[in-house]
């Protein structure tokens, strides 16, 4: 009987097992071991965790301004564990984008991006502002205060981007003003276009790390026995990225147990309240729009996503044509992440 | 200990950890996927006074648990029937005429007690749900009673 | 760090993430465990009602969704639905709706309640309007075309005669696109007891019960009454804050289980203290253990009347039509089954009209058998013996002003005008008419009133003592000098002399030589020779 199953097992599902034993087995770079280089696998089991809580909760959401708040409200209040699925969402977004500004951090900061990485580089630009478009419609579909006028001045700050802006704003908002329609817009995004894109950029993103391989570091007054410059993926790696996937779920419900997700005022299109603000992965933004005017800011921010995206491209042309040395990147690095912390530290005390 | 016994162990300990708390979270998450119970008081509902109903009139409502109910006066006293047949599910409606309920998906037929006398319900001997009624006997008001 | 060195590891963290998952199956049974708030129904004929006076009555909208009426689907339409034909009715967004919710439309549910407010003196308040005080309101304070004192005075607590505003037709004028009456001003708002109501009814129930959240507990609280039943001429509400049942209250209004749903017993829901409903409405436990029902008829327990200048005991006769009538001890009794003439105020063409009415005689109440409908009450909280005694000394009071002030007095202002002195189509005319007014309206009230309901001070300072002050230094003075301007002088001078002769007066004539002598020393004594009585020495 058992032999039996055996063989239709091997028949209708033939792996090689082996093959695969010494695929997992693959060898990794010792410099894995150091724990910030686990920040890439954080945002993705944290997008695992988003994918499984937010179906979860799209099977109570109403993406209607009729019912949105309401159907949330529901949730916390009402569902089994509801308050706790959510506040896990809710938690586990801001983690995850955290995640990917250490991680992104962490690749600039070892030059990562440089040749033959480039592509890769804008790959990862690319799931941040998906990343950041999560965020974004995620925190508008709740239809609070904050999430209809966020989403208005988002709108109107896209309508005041050069050339493409008003046509982006109004596929963005779904008509001239925020509305129901701008609501639905969202939620397909939220739910459907960005899974989608983020997913397609996942797998572009791991396939050219596999291509490109993994290049060995080594850092001063390290060293490392010949038998150790590599440790095998499976179970070595995959284990201590299941420690950090436990450790995880820790932070994620202790942070959902001492700070839960609440729920402001409902959205009201009369009035706009006294003390707003965007989620905090804004507020750099936020911050320079009370201090420049609307177009310098618009420019700024494009300018600076812009070199963000082309970086490798930027370093490069800086290094060829004004003889910028290499390491000058750090300090563009220390400066751009420093003038980000500031002005993300600064809304927070004021606002 | 010897290596290999510390080793399985050791993978026991994690797996039966992963395990429990995973295991524990997928309960919750399964949990969380059935509807929550409504919980309700029981609650009384103003339907009018006795006077105010005509000999045979048969009012429909719809109460607040969402439940399409038929209040009938007939000859002198008032009952309210949930009009939800009891075979499949559907809204059954009133005949004054012929003084029965006819549910319309399989035929099923009622008498004017509510008691299925043809089709699935009456071979499953099946009957109308009637909701209870507080009549007042001063005043002559009348109220529905929906017990939680 | 070795594989199973992170296999440890994750084994921990595993206990850490299951801990905190069982933190969280806590906090989810706390919150399971919460309360549900009761919820307002609104019912499909009330929807469009809600929906939109939720915007343009907010307020409105929130009290009624507080009130008892929500819980149980009773809305807008229930009560303020009518037939065409009553006045005031008009077609509201597809509704034959009225403005004014009266006894009739609240007792299409509250049948018992509004029987028992009808026959009552609550009911009957609006019937001021042929009164004395109505006329000091309308012609003394008042002008012709501007009745405004009685308007927001007096008709604010005993109820207007609801008229509708009227062209130079006498048609009622409409004002909107659906043709809504528009009711005189002076009529409306109005929420006195006794308002004289267009449909033919009397009262106002949410005089007492306040639309629209109609909370018992506000009804049930002493200030509600306070609103009319307090002031110069009947201060029950600071009588009852004097007294020791108000002492007793205000110190407990959290164990009085003032918003009970359902009915409110003395005896079985509370025991701390008495309201005004508790004593003049409210149900209670009798001794035998038997439970005796409310009853909106608020003179059920009453014995005495201390409205009148001469203070009777009131008998009840019942008639076969369910109407009643109060007969003062000095009126025969009828037997049950006579024929007996009534008067009946009645609203004909907008005006307040006397109609006499047979009557059948269905039964008849003494007025010991309505003491004993209150002292059962009483009994609640205290035995017979001192039951007994306070009623003892409550007639004594009564019976001390009726016979030393109210009847002598009476008897002189009856015989001035007999003899032409005072003219009984001027009530007002002469200062002693105002001096007898108060005496007895004002000053006799609060001292029968503060007996009545156990305020000392209201029965003696502010009553006893300025009855007898105003007799003595005003009144008697007054009554010569009236008399004296039409020649009449000598003759009442020698009447108040008797009168004075008289035992209960000889006071005026001094204190005896031990009384001054006595009273000197306690003087002397307690503050010393600077505070002794000139008399004295």
């Amino acid at each position: 009987m058992r032999e039996r199953l055996r063989r239709f097992f091997a028949a209708s599902f033939p792996v090689d097992w082996d093959q695969l034993r010494a695929l997992g087995a693959e060898p990794v770079p010792h410099h894995l071991k150091h724990w910030w280089w686990c920040l890439g696998g954080t945002p993705l089991y944290l997008f695992v965790v988003q994918v499984a809580t937010g179906i979860l909760l799209t099977l109570y959401y109403v993406p209607d301004p009729s019912g949105a708040y309401e159907s949330v409200a529901h949730i916390t209040r009402d569902v089994r564990f509801g308050w706790y699925i959510r506040s896990l969402h809710k938690w586990s977004a801001t983690l995850m984008i955290a995640a990917v500004f250490l991680h992104m951090l962490r690749v600039f900061f070892t030059g990562a991006y440089r040749w033959p990485r480039q592509l890769n580089w804008c790959v990862g630009t690319a799931l941040l502002a998906t990343t950041l478009g999560f965020g974004f419609t995620g925190y508008s579909l709740v239809y609070e205060q904050l999430s209809f006028w966020g989403a208005t001045v988002a709108a109107n700050l896209v309508e005041a981007v050069p050339l493409v802006g008003h046509p982006a704003a109004l596929l963005m908002r779904g008509g001239a003003e925020v509305s129901g329609n701008t609501l639905t817009r969202f939620f397909v995004f939220h739910i459907g276009l960005f899974p989608t894109v983020m997913l397609f950029l996942l797998f572009l993103h791991i396939l050219l790390i596999r291509l490109h391989g993994v290049t060995e570091f080594e850092f001063p007054g390290e060293r490392v026995a010949p038998e150790e410059r590599t440790f095998p993926f499976w179970p070595h790696h995959a284990t201590t990225e299941l420690a950090i996937g436990v450790l995880l779920m820790y932070v994620l419900t202790i942070l959902a147990l001492t700070l839960p997700a609440g729920l402001g005022p409902k959205a009201n299109p009369q009035v706009t309240p006294m003390h707003i603000h965007p989620e905090w992965y804004f507020y750099f933004s936020f911050r320079l729009l009370k201090l420049t005017s609307l177009r310098t800011s618009v420019y700024l921010t494009l300018a600076l996503g812009l070199g963000l995206l082309g970086w490798p491209f930027l370093e490069d042309a800086l290094h060829r044509w004004l003889r910028m040395p290499r390491d000058a990147s750090v300090v563009v690095g220390v400066l751009g992440f420093g003038a980000f912390l500031v002005l993300t530290v600064w809304e927070s005390l004021a606002g | 200990m010897d290596v290999e016994r510390r080793s399985f162990l050791a993978a026991v300990a994690a797996a039966t950890g992963l395990v429990l708390s995973y295991g524990l979270f997928a309960a919750y998450a399964v949990s969380f996927l059935f509807p929550p119970p409504v919980r309700r008081r029981p609650r009384r509902l103003f339907l009018g006074r006795q006077a105010d109903f005509r000999p045979g009139e048969a009012r429909s409502l719809v109460d607040d648990r969402g439940r399409t109910l038929l209040v009938i006066a007939d000859g002198g006293t008032l009952t309210a029937f949930d009009t939800r047949c009891p075979h499949l599910g559907c809204q059954v409606h009133w005949e004054p005429k012929e003084a029965r309920f006819v549910c319309p998906c399989h035929l099923g037929m009622f008498d004017r007690n509510g008691v299925a006398f043809a089709g699935p319900p009456a071979a499953a001997h099946q009957a109308l749900t009637r909701v209870p009624l507080d009549v007042d006997a001063v005043s002559g008001t009348v109220f529905l009673r929906s017990d939680a | 760090m070795s594989l199973d060195a992170k296999r440890i590891v994750i084994a921990v963290l595993s206990f850490f993430f299951l801990a905190s998952l069982l933190l969280v199956a806590w906090r989810e049974t706390l919150k399971q465990r919460a309360e549900e708030e009761p919820k307002p129904i609104v019912t499909a004929t009330n929807a469009a009602c809600v929906t939109c006076h939720r915007q343009r009555s907010a307020g409105l909208v929130m009290e009624w969704e507080a009130s008892r009426h929500a819980q149980v689907g009773v809305g807008c339409v229930e009560c303020h639905q009518a037939r065409e034909d009553v006045p005031g009715a008009w077609r509201h967004e597809g509704v034959v709706v009225t403005t004014l919710v009266t006894p009739t439309n609240c007792g299409r549910c509250h049948e018992k309640e509004v029987a028992e407010f009808s026959r009552s003196h609550h009911a009957r308040a609006g019937e001021i309007i042929y009164s004395l005080d109505n006329v000091i309101a309308l012609k003394i304070a008042g002008t012709p075309g501007n009745p405004a004192d009685a308007v927001n005075g007096c008709w604010q607590c005993h109820g207007s005669l609801v008229r509708f505003q009227r062209d130079a037709d006498g048609q009622i004028v409409r004002s909107g696109p659906e043709g809504r009456p528009l009711l005189a001003p002076e009529t409306w708002p109005n929420s006195g007891m006794g308002r004289l109501n267009p449909d033919g009814s009397k009262g106002s129930c949410h005089a007492c019960h306040s639309r629209h959240e109609f909370k018992a507990k506000l009804s049930r609280s002493p200030e509600n009454c306070g609103k009319c039943h307090m002031g110069p001429d009947h201060p029950q509400i600071e009588i009852y804050n004097e007294s020791k049942h108000g002492i007793a209250f205000y110190a407990n209004r959290d164990r009085m289980a003032l918003n009970k749903e359902g009915d409110w017993v003395l005896g079985r829901d509370y025991a701390a203290a008495p309201t005004c409903a508790t004593c003049h409405i409210a149900g209670y436990v009798a001794v035998t253990g038997e439970l005796k029902g409310n009853s909106h008829d608020v003179g059920e327990r009453i014995s005495w009347t201390l409205r009148p200048i001469v203070s009777t005991k009131i008998n009840l006769v019942r008639f076969s039509d369910g109407t009643q009538d109060d007969f003062p001890d000095t009126r025969p009794l009828p037997a049950v089954g006579a024929t007996v003439d009534t008067t009946d105020y009645v609203v004909e063409n907008e005006k307040l009209v006397a109609r006499t009415v047979p009557r059948t005689v269905a039964s008849v109440v003494p007025w010991q058998t309505r003491r004993e409908a209150m002292q059962g009450v009483c009994r609640t909280c205290h035995d017979q013996a001192f039951v007994d005694n306070f009623y003892a000394q409550y007639d004594s009071l009564v019976t001390l002003y009726n016979e030393k002030f109210a009847i002598p007095a009476k008897q002189m202002m009856d015989e001035l005008a007999a003899e032409g002195v005072l003219d009984p189509k001027s009530p007002f005319g002469e200062p002693l008419q105002w001096t007898f007014y108060e005496l007895w309206h004002h000053q006799g009230r609060r001292a029968r009133h503060g007996a009545s309901m156990m305020g000392p001070d209201y029965t003696h300072w502010h009553g006893m003592y300025e009855v007898a002050k105003t007799f003595y230094t005003e009144f008697l003075p007054e009554v010569v000098e009236t008399a004296a301007r039409r020649g009449r002088g000598p003759e009442w001078q020698a009447k108040v002399a008797a009168l004075l002769a008289r035992p209960e007066h000889l006071w005026k004539a001094g204190l005896s030589p031990e009384e001054a002598g006595a009273l000197g020393q306690s003087y002397r004594q307690r503050y010393g020779a600077k505070n002794e009585p000139a008399a004295a020495r």
